[in-house]
């Protein structure tokens, strides 16, 4: 157990890198709607704040644990705080959101230059930034699920940008929607880890866990876990992630590749103490496969920044492998190193992009290293350590959880291992189809390098790339959760076996790329070699004609049946139906009234003759 | 004499009433002057509900600024004219006095014909809402409720929408049945418990007394249930609802499914549930399901909708169904959780319906299909939609998060709740996918060939100065709530417990999975650290 940090005050500093955020996105919004200039500054201005607080944070508390709470709301017996807990984790993840969120507002000023809603967008920066620091430093699973939504939230807003695309329209709303499927099972899992441990205090229910191992149960950590697989866009939800980047370029490096999608594995280590030993091996799986199946998906696509989509998702299932291998330091150092690197490579996309005139099909690129060198010199740093290029950043976190699920689950390993190959494949097809060659359209061939502002952070993260994967360069603070799991694996065995077969995977790979995309070659040389295997690759197994059938031809359909019928039966069988009822006595009394005294007398007489009978009893007994 | 607070609660009703009988009386002659009667109307219940709502001591339950004059009333049936507020009624009165002045503001701006008695008709409607959260007797408690409901119907048919004269026949029927009903159920009480007067406080006392049987209990339970669950749309009894907000000016949309409909809401919990706990017991499972046919079976018709009133219609009747299911769970944290919703979602479905009817003016339509864009002309408005939007599917940040989590956890306690846990939280996908596809077909995506059309022929601007108003006082409410809950947690919390408490110890004896540590041990079990060593 770790020393408690002491000192007093330390919250308020928390509480200002929280909140400083926030106020600048109110700021924004009530003041600075007309003035797009102002407003990114400011947002660039608060994000420089929150990193110079956040390393104040990190390094006063040190390598202690920092807890602190409030009472956010009280009822009935249920008593939610509102608190932090500053352990290893969250200083890692605070340093990642921080110093990459800084970078890319820094890159936003560039890239967002000319766009007509400074404003929104970088309101939408800072409300995003604010809700991934509250995920990232709260101490309890309510908390954190305020902020889940929140980040939700933003991220639809963000990748609202260009609304008036058809697009985005569509994508901002999946995104949103299939988040909450997964919140709907995380909802239900906190509810039920609060009646089973009448707290949802992070660390009370480690405690509770320590003494009572049999209170965690498989159903309540994969209904937890399901917040997990809806964030960060992990088979069956994993749709939501491609379309969302519709967005603008740096959001979907800062939200959908670097931080947000990476804040489901934050969840998993957070709670890591809750989960059985079948929900870990169920999450391998399912990770493992997401790592491979997203490999795939990646070589079909021509769209740039979906083939980096698809990569986030594949590295998201090798993290999630790592965890249920039960490595989960493993899986945060992986999140680290994917930070440096998929941020790296989502930027020079987007600088790729921004100096091509927002055209985004790598088969109308070719040949940008001559005209723009940075930019290619740095995408290749972030290829090549994705790949896993020995002694690179990629290389030591994924050979760290290829190597432990050789020594224990041979399955995820080979699921995993090709997944590897996959991923050096498909990104060296993207580099080389985009760098390398003749530029095959008119926009790539009037390309420039892009402004030192954009530039400059993907020099930073280039450097992160490539040194990312020695933690001993960091300081203790930031990787002291990991230092555990890494010196577990670096006990391991079949060490060197697995140096020679990590190699192999990324010169294959980059190999198998080099034939096919580096030299000169007409439409889609994989599609003219492997036509059935292109075309399922493009296919992605269908899963978005799948869910679109479900909802055009069973949830419209349904919803609308259940309309006809409330319309016939509630409207108007029941209320309808009972208003004609009594209209219908109505119509019987008025029938009495005829207005003739032959009627009248007629009523009268039968009515004396029913009296009668009833008094001598013919009607009763 | 008066103190100032019974000044103001008095006020907040005597004031609007006033200003309609002004009205009516047609005092003033020009529109202009009867705007500015109009503005005090609305504006002296808003003041009475903030400033009393921050005089209210947290720490008490029970009534406070009470106001009683007994010569006003039957004394010899034990009713008086009797006004106060306790933890329950004071967020609910000042709720109603933000969403009155917003409704307020909206009609005055709404340039109605015959304006002066539209206005007229607001006024009293809003005396009526005060009223019904002001009183401390039943009697007031259901007279100030007709006051409210009346001018509705004559609104409707005055100046309505699409066939206005069936729908305010129909709901004139439908919701004088269900006022019928709970005041059958409230007289029973009243004449079987033999209490000394007709209010809250002492009919609790008197029933404590009582020994009555249980099945008449139950009897009455289902009088209230029924006639209480009309009024305030409960499945199957809902379709008035929609059909209503249809129809409906703007302004009295916005006071009926924001307030009014709270009436019923605030008569079970006030009444009903805690002063017939076992009954409430006996009828939770049937409320349940219910109320589960309000969320799923509602919801899946708010999906199917078109037109953009009928949606925020059936959302709001959707969201009830959080409160019922607060309300069936028969504990304090459902009950107090059904409050906490009940404030928050009146706030939101006013702004819902207000925002609509922006939308309406700018487009001309209530047709989804027929928009498309409008953010590219109108940023704020679409700025306010999603905001109102997202409060209303539960966003953290509004309101209606506090309280639609509160239910869940509600439900999740015991065992044989579980079950409706699993299925109302459904509901929070349901919502997500009708409110954001309006978001989506208002405001994304091209503009449509109807819009193109209306755009060709006027100009379409961003929201007023005079429109932001409201929307924004309401919005503003909303993000307090959602930032800072104990704003009004604390009173509701004291005043439930001191209700429920009887309530809980029997749900927490009865029916605990064996998971769940019982009440008492809970001291021990929020403490592990200690357990450790």
């Amino acid at each position: 157990m770790q020393p408690y940090y002491e000192t007093e005050g330390m919250e308020s500093v928390i509480l200002s890198v929280l909140l400083l955020p926030l106020l600048s996105s109110v700021v924004t919004l009530l003041f600075l709607r007309k003035n797009g200039n102002v407003a990114s500054l400011l947002s660039v201005a608060t994000s420089g704040g929150i990193l110079v607080f956040s390393l104040y944070i990190i390094f006063q508390t040190g390598d202690t644990v920092f807890a602190w709470e409030m009472t956010w709301l009280k009822l009935a017996g249920w008593e939610l705080k509102f608190g932090f807990l500053i352990d290893g984790a969250a200083r890692l993840l605070l340093f990642v959101v921080s110093f990459i969120g800084f970078l890319i507002h820094i890159f936003s000023l560039g890239y967002m230059h000319d766009d007509k809603a400074k404003p929104r967008y970088f309101g939408g920066l800072s409300i995003f930034m604010f809700s991934m620091l509250g995920i990232t430093l709260a101490d309890n699973l309510i908390m954190i699920f305020v902020f889940w939504e929140l980040v939700g939230f933003s991220s639809y807003l963000l990748i609202a940008h260009y609304f008036s695309t058809d697009e985005a329209a569509q994508a901002s709303k999946k995104a949103f929607i299939v988040n909450r499927v997964g919140d709907f099972g995380f909802l239900i899992g906190i509810v039920l880890t609060y009646w089973t441990f009448q707290t949802v205090n992070l660390q009370e229910i480690r405690n509770l866990v320590d003494f009572d191992p049999s209170l965690v149960t498989t159903t309540l950590c994969l209904a937890l876990a399901c917040g997990f697989i809806g964030k960060s866009a992990q088979f069956p939800l994993h749709v939501w992630l491609p379309d969302a980047m519709a967005g603008p370029t740096p959001v979907s490096a800062l939200i959908h590749a670097a931080t947000m999608v990476a804040a489901g594995i934050y969840l998993l280590f957070r709670i890591d103490f809750m989960f059985t030993v079948d929900a870990l091996s169920l999450l391998a799986t399912l990770g493992a496969t997401m790592g491979l199946f997203a490999g795939f998906c990646a070589l079909g696509q021509r769209d740039i920044k979906k083939i980096l989509a698809y990569s986030t998702l594949s590295q998201l299932g090798y993290m999630s492998a790592a965890f249920g291998l039960g490595m989960p330091g493993i899986a945060l150092f992986h999140l680290m190193t994917h930070a440096f690197f998929k941020a790296l490579m989502f930027l020079g996309s987007g600088s790729v992009i921004h100096a091509c005139h927002h055209e985004q099909d790598i088969f109308n690129y070719g040949g940008l290293r001559k005209k723009m060198p940075i930019t290619a010199l740095t995408f290749l740093t972030g290829v090549l350590a994705i790949s896993g290029v020995n002694f690179l950043s990629g290389y030591f976190s994924k050979d760290a959880i290829l190597l432990g699920a050789y020594n224990s689950n041979m399955i995820v390993f080979v699921l995993l291992y090709t997944g590897a190959l996959l991923t050096s494949l498909y990104m060296f097809r993207l580099y080389f189809l985009t760098f390398e060659g003749d530029s095959r359209s008119k926009s790539a061939k009037d390309a420039t390098e892009s402004s030192v502002l954009m530039t400059g952070p993907l020099l930073v993260l280039a450097f992160l790339s490539v040194v990312g994967g020695y933690h001993t360069l960091f300081p203790d603070p930031i990787v002291g959760v990991l230092l555990d799991d890494i010196s577990r694996v670096a006990a391991m065995p079949n060490h060197l076996w697995m140096v020679v077969l990590g190699t192999l995977a990324w010169i294959i790979g980059g190999g198998t790329s080099k034939l096919f995309y580096g030299r000169a070659f007409n439409g889609e040389p994989l599609e003219a070699r492997f036509p059935t295997l292109y075309d399922l690759c493009k296919s992605k197994l269908f899963f978005d004609e799948i869910y679109g059938f479900y909802v055009s031809k069973i949830q419209d359909p349904f919803a609308r049946f259940i309309e006809v019928m409330e319309l016939l039966f509630i409207s108007g069988l029941l209320v309808r139906g009972s208003a004609g009822v009594s209209a219908l006595f109505a119509l019987l009394a008025k029938a009495c009234y005829a207005g003739k005294i032959h009627a009248y007398s007629f009523w009268f007489i039968l009515g004396i003759i029913s009296f009668v009978a009833y008094a001598i009893g013919f009607l009763g007994n | 004499m008066l103190s100032l607070d019974q000044f103001l609660l008095l006020g907040s009703i005597v004031v609007p009433a006033f200003v309609s009988l002004l009205l009516f009386a047609g005092f003033g002659n020009t529109d202009n002057f009867a705007k500015k009667l109009a503005y005090i109307g609305f504006g002296f219940p808003f003041l009475a509900g903030i400033v009393l709502f921050f005089r209210f001591d947290e720490g008490d339950n029970g009534y406070a600024f009470e106001f009683l004059c007994s010569r006003f009333g039957l004394q010899e049936l034990g009713i008086h004219f009797h006004l106060g507020l306790n933890g329950v009624s004071s967020p609910l009165f000042a709720m109603a006095g933000i969403v009155g002045l917003a409704a307020g503001l909206a009609a005055i701006n709404s340039g109605a014909d015959r304006i002066r008695l539209y206005l007229a008709l607001i006024s009293l409607m809003q005396a009526g809402l005060m009223g019904v959260f002001a009183s401390v007797d039943l009697f007031f408690y259901y007279l100030f409720h007709e006051f409210a409901l009346i001018p509705t119907f004559i609104m409707i048919g005055l100046w309505g929408g699409r066939d206005r004269r069936s729908v305010a026949l129909e709901i004139t029927i439908y919701l004088t049945l269900g006022a019928l009903l709970s005041l059958a159920g409230l007289v029973a009480l009243n004449t079987f418990v033999d209490a000394e007067s007709f209010d809250f406080p002492s009919l609790s006392k008197a029933l404590a007394d009582s020994n009555l049987f249980d099945s008449t209990k139950s009897k009455i339970f289902g009088f209230l249930l029924i006639g209480f669950g009309i009024l305030v749309a409960l499945f199957p009894f809902h379709t008035w609802a929609v059909r209503a907000y249809d129809a409906a000016p703007t302004s009295v949309s916005m006071l009926h499914a924001g307030v009014l409909k709270k009436f019923g809401l605030y008569g079970l919990i006030q009444v009903a549930a805690p002063l017939l706990p076992e009954s409430a017991q006996s009828w939770s499972p049937l409320l349940l399901w219910l109320a589960l046919g309000n969320v799923l079976f509602v919801g899946m018709v708010a999906i199917a909708q078109t037109n953009l009133k009928s949606m925020v219609g059936n959302g709001s009747v959707m969201h009830m169904g959080y409160c019922f299911l607060g309300i069936g769970v028969c504990s304090s944290l459902g009950a107090s959780s059904a409050i906490m919703l009940m404030v928050a979602h009146g706030l939101s479905v006013s702004l819902m319906f207000l925002l609509a009817h922006y939308i309406q003016r700018r487009a001309d339509t209530m047709e989804m299909s027929e928009m498309g864009g409008l953010a590219k002309q109108t940023p704020l408005l679409a700025c306010f939609f999603v905001a109102a939007s997202l409060a209303t599917i539960g966003l953290p940040g509004f309101g209606n998060f506090w309280g639609e989590f509160g239910v869940f956890l509600s439900l999740g306690q015991q065992s044989s709740t579980q079950f409706f846990l699993y299925f109302a939280a459904l509901g929070i996908i349901i919502s997500a996918v009708f409110g954001l596809r309006a978001v989506a077909r208002i405001f994304f995506g091209e503009p449509s060939e109807e819009l193109e059309s209306v755009l060709s022929k006027k100009k379409i601007s961003d929201l007023s100065f005079s429109e932001i108003i409201p929307a924004g006082l309401i919005l503003f409410s909303l993000l307090l709530i959602g930032l800072w809950p104990r704003t009004i947690s604390p009173r509701i919390d004291v005043e439930i417990e001191s209700r429920y408490g009887a309530l809980d110890i029997k749900v927490a004896g009865s029916d605990l999975p064996p998971c769940c540590p019982a009440k008492e041990e809970k001291k021990t079990a929020t403490s592990p650290l200690q357990l450790k060593d």
